[in-house]
């Protein structure tokens, strides 16, 4: 009778702890369905290759970028398939709030200045609020120091200025694959022709997939509208990895876009994968915190 | 026959005791809180969450506690909060840590007193469950009861593996401590 009560009784203490465990998931669902949960994570770093991603830099940190292109691959052998040739640009990027990010940053090529801020507009989250999507603006401005082709004709200083007006909208769909589609518009107060637009237009596609918890594969691709693009550009079209340790985010990519601000990659790009106008590069992303979090 | 009743006999006792053992007196919280710290040669990184939810039934001495992972706060940086959800304790997978069992000490739990007692159960983190046996200090007064808890936890035990560049600055050992004030 013992050995049957002590199994009955036994059995009755381990449905108890399952019972009791319910009671507990059951009141945790509950207060998951009054609470909102936002995605965090979408991508690993505020950039896909060239372009920005929907991710914002946390409030009080400051994200330090160095990023380089070398020259094309298929300069062959004498250029070392293009790494005795580089560009690269320096920036520097601040979280005001966790929504809000500015940065500043300069490139050698055409030794460009250029200065942005990032505003999350919603966010991706599930619970309470439900929101499908992320969405970010992305205003940048650059400013371009390289001197006038002509000193001899009257140059304005407005000539160097271009804008660039991006609205991000990205998606994570799962723990390893997130994707954004980015509508872009540029103006150029100075074109080489009369003929040619000065407000330009461009979509952007973007994802990554996580090959391991580190890595993940990116790319980015920007559709020019045809009568909104200068004449003898091409897309922009860039596949990279990112490769996270700790602080650092490193990314190796090859791109048709030598530029790394929005103006020249998105507009500017002349370079043809399929003749080996490619360039190979580099970000590295280093994070200090400043403000008390 | 006899043996058909001696059965019967203890079906009913069992029935007697289980709705006996229904008649219970349950403690619980929601806001119970847990901190941890990792404690390395290059860095120390703390964190904790105000959202501990637990139960204890007296009269059965039974447990449960469970936390969402992804409600720690602290850490160094945002983006140590980020790699410990994402890299480490993998919250979108494993969203919750808990630990239920049994108090295997021959005490009345209703009784107002101080007593360490040992909780027998699965702690289950990061999706691997390990059984422990972890001391709890119990301080009843009036019905309601707080309780306070310091344990270790292996990173090794639940999986969580520590990449070679991190090595210096995370801890194998995470120190753990609980507080909480379980009210009926």
């Amino acid at each position: 009778m013992c050995v049957i009560l002590g199994f009955i009784s036994t059995c009755c203490h381990s449905q108890d702890t399952t019972d009791i465990m319910a009671q507990l998931e059951n009141e945790v669902m509950q207060s998951d369905a009054n609470a909102t949960t936002y995605t965090t994570a979408t991508f690993k770093t505020t950039r896909l290759v060239n372009g920005h991603t929907v991710e914002n830099v946390g409030k009080g940190v400051m994200d330090m970028k160095i990023s380089h292109r070398f020259g094309k691959l298929n300069g062959g052998g004498y250029e070392l398939f293009g790494l005795d040739n580089a560009t690269m640009r320096m920036g520097l990027d601040f979280g005001i709030t966790n929504r809000l990010m500015v940065g500043i940053g300069r490139s050698t090529f055409e030794k460009t200045y250029d200065a942005f801020f990032k505003l999350k507009l919603l966010r991706q989250s599930t619970g309470r609020k439900k929101m499908p999507v992320t969405v970010s603006y992305v205003p940048t401005i650059a400013l371009k120091t390289l001197k006038f082709d002509d000193p001899n004709r009257k140059n304005y200083f407005s000539s160097r200025l271009f804008f660039t007006h991006q609205l991000i909208i990205g998606r994570k769909f799962s723990e390893g694959f997130s994707f954004q589609l980015m509508p872009t518009y540029s103006h150029k107060n100075l074109v080489a022709l009369q003929a040619e637009p000065n407000d330009l237009l461009a979509i952007g596609i973007g994802g990554r997939q996580k090959l391991s918890r580190r890595m993940s594969l990116n790319a980015e691709y920007y559709y020019q509208i045809p009568g909104y693009k200068l004449s003898g550009t091409t897309n922009s079209l860039s596949v990279g990895v990112d490769i996270e340790t700790g602080g650092h985010v490193f990314q190796l990519h090859f791109t048709n876009s030598q530029g790394m601000s929005e103006r020249t990659f998105i507009s500017e790009t002349r370079g043809l994968w399929e003749k080996g106008d490619v360039f190979f590069g580099f970000n590295i992303s280093r994070v200090f915190n400043i403000g008390k979090h | 026959m006899a043996n058909l009743r001696f059965i019967l006999s203890c079906f009913l006792f069992a029935g007697i005791v289980f709705s006996s053992a229904m008649a219970q007196t349950q403690l619980g919280t929601q806001n119970g809180k847990i901190s941890f710290a990792s404690d390395a040669p290059l860095e120390i990184i703390k964190a904790s969450s105000n959202e501990m939810r637990g139960k204890i039934d007296l009269t059965r001495k039974i447990f449960a506690f469970t936390i969402k992972t992804s409600s720690f706060q602290g850490f160094n940086s945002p983006l140590q909060k980020e790699h410990f959800n994402e890299n480490y304790i993998e919250s979108n997978r494993y969203p919750d840590a808990t630990f239920s069992g049994k108090i295997i000490e021959d005490i009345d739990l209703a009784e107002d007193g101080e007593n360490v007692v040992r909780a027998k159960g699965n702690l289950t983190i990061h999706g691997v469950t390990q059984e422990r046996i972890i001391k709890i200090k119990m301080t009843t007064k009036n019905g309601v009861m707080n309780i306070k808890s310091e344990f270790t936890v292996l990173l090794e035990d639940h999986q969580i593996a520590i990449p070679r560049v991190v090595n210096e600055k995370l801890a194998s050992e995470i120190k753990v401590e609980v507080k909480a004030t379980l009210m009926p």
